[in-house]
């Protein structure tokens, strides 16, 4: 028997090209991950994240020193040597509760802002048909609050279909910036956590 | 009767294994002094010593995400109380900054990037992270100037020491081997040594906790 008869030789040059081909058919613009599905928003308005489920941040507020709500009466407020970013929240969970959301604050130039490691500083999410209202308070440079956004995502472990809620918290340049960081108030306490039924 | 080839043969046979005895006498006799040296000087040896270098403090070292500027340390000691056994801690204090020019993210010191060197092949201690401003595990946020924070070592409660070794880990900004099918996003992990800081502590008694 003949091994390489010419049409089994044009079969192969034919999936070599057909290889060649689509790679000159990807999409010039790629996602970074294509498997992510971004809810963008602003204050105030409640962004979708994961099945039905919704975040709202409320209110936004700068200061210069944080207090947590739960520490003892002796407690001195902690002080920065930038600023601190408050925003408080509510979180409403849809049919099952995202599991672990994980809130970073990031700004134009790059820079990646963790929350203050206190105890009720983070964003949760309650059982079904409630919401839940709190505050998380991340420690910021006042160089880069320009184009602050809060995203919030879930820990990736598999390559799903995922959700990330991405809020622009208004800080369009440099002076909106300044005078947010004059308005700063002296001292900040971080609400504990309240629930109550979803209206 | 032996024929003239036999004993050709066992002539030449003969002449054959006397012809490199003394070399190899020679050979086997260097190979035994050299024994004997290799014994007496102390035999090999595995390399002891450290790759990194020592500093003593104050110190400044940047490892991977941190810049640590080490101050001093201390052994805090709480004698023993009626209801408590005594204790001791160990802390070096240091100045922290944030130098991750890779993700220019916020983080918390790991606590297996510093560790205490007890020496005398004893296993290295590890710390509990940096605590500064009265939190312990305080994030330290890139591009704000450094934070005095101390970090704690577990001791015994009779530790003592003249001068302590902290040993400096740097975390690598490398990705994992993508080849089973993980993500090949790098990201700081695996803390490798930097350098050993040294510090002469000094002893504070606390007051017995009532």
């Amino acid at each position: 028997m003949k091994l390489y008869r010419p049409a089994t030789i044009l079969v192969g040059i034919l999936f070599v090209l057909i290889g060649g081909l689509t790679r000159l058919a990807t999409p010039d613009q790629v996602f970074d991950e294509p498997n992510m599905m971004v809810s963008d928003g602003t204050i105030g308005q409640p962004l979708e994240f994961g099945k039905e489920a919704t975040i709202t941040v409320v209110r936004m507020q700068l200061a210069k020193s944080v207090l947590d709500a739960n520490s003892t009466s002796d407690k001195k407020p902690i002080e920065t040597n930038g600023v601190y970013v408050a925003l408080e929240w509510e979180t409403t969970p849809g049919v099952d509760k995202p599991d672990n959301p994980q809130p970073t604050l990031v700004s134009d130039g790059g820079v990646v802002f963790n929350p203050v490691p206190f105890t009720y500083s983070g964003l949760e999410f309650g059982a079904s048909g409630f919401t839940v209202s709190g505050g998380i308070v991340f420690e910021v440079d006042p160089a880069e609050l320009k184009g602050l956004t809060l995203q919030v995502r879930t820990g990736q472990l598999w390559n799903v279909l995922n959700r990330m809620v991405s809020v622009d918290l208004g800080i369009p340049g440099e002076e909106s910036a300044q005078r947010l960081v004059d308005g700063a108030v002296e001292q900040y306490v971080l609400p504990e956590r309240q629930t109550r039924v979803a209206s | 009767m032996e024929s003239l080839d036999d004993v050709i043969d066992d002539l030449i046979a003969d002449r054959v294994i006397r012809r490199h005895r003394r070399t190899w006498l020679i050979v086997i006799g260097v190979v035994v002094v050299l024994a004997l040296v290799v014994l007496v000087t102390g035999g090999w040896k595995q390399r002891v010593g450290r790759a990194v270098p020592t500093y003593d403090a104050p110190a400044t070292v940047a490892a991977g995400r941190w810049e640590f500027s080490f101050s001093k340390a201390e052994i805090i000691r709480t004698p023993k109380g009626e209801y408590s056994a005594a204790k001791a801690e160990l802390r070096v204090y240091f100045d922290v900054r944030n130098i991750d020019t890779e993700e220019h993210k916020s983080n918390q010191v790991d606590p297996d990037v510093l560790r205490m060197v007890p020496g005398g092949g004893k296993e290295l201690v590890r710390s509990n992270g940096a605590s500064c401003r009265g939190e312990s595990s305080w994030v330290i946020v890139y591009g704000l100037p450094p934070d005095s924070c101390f970090t704690k070592f577990e001791i015994e409660p009779d530790f003592t020491a003249d001068q302590i070794e902290v040993g400096v880990l740097g975390e690598q900004y490398i990705s994992d081997d993508g080849l089973m099918g993980a993500n090949e996003d790098p990201y700081w992990h695996q803390p490798k040594a930097a350098a050993v800081v040294r510090l002469k502590p000094t002893v504070v008694v606390k007051d017995e906790e009532n």
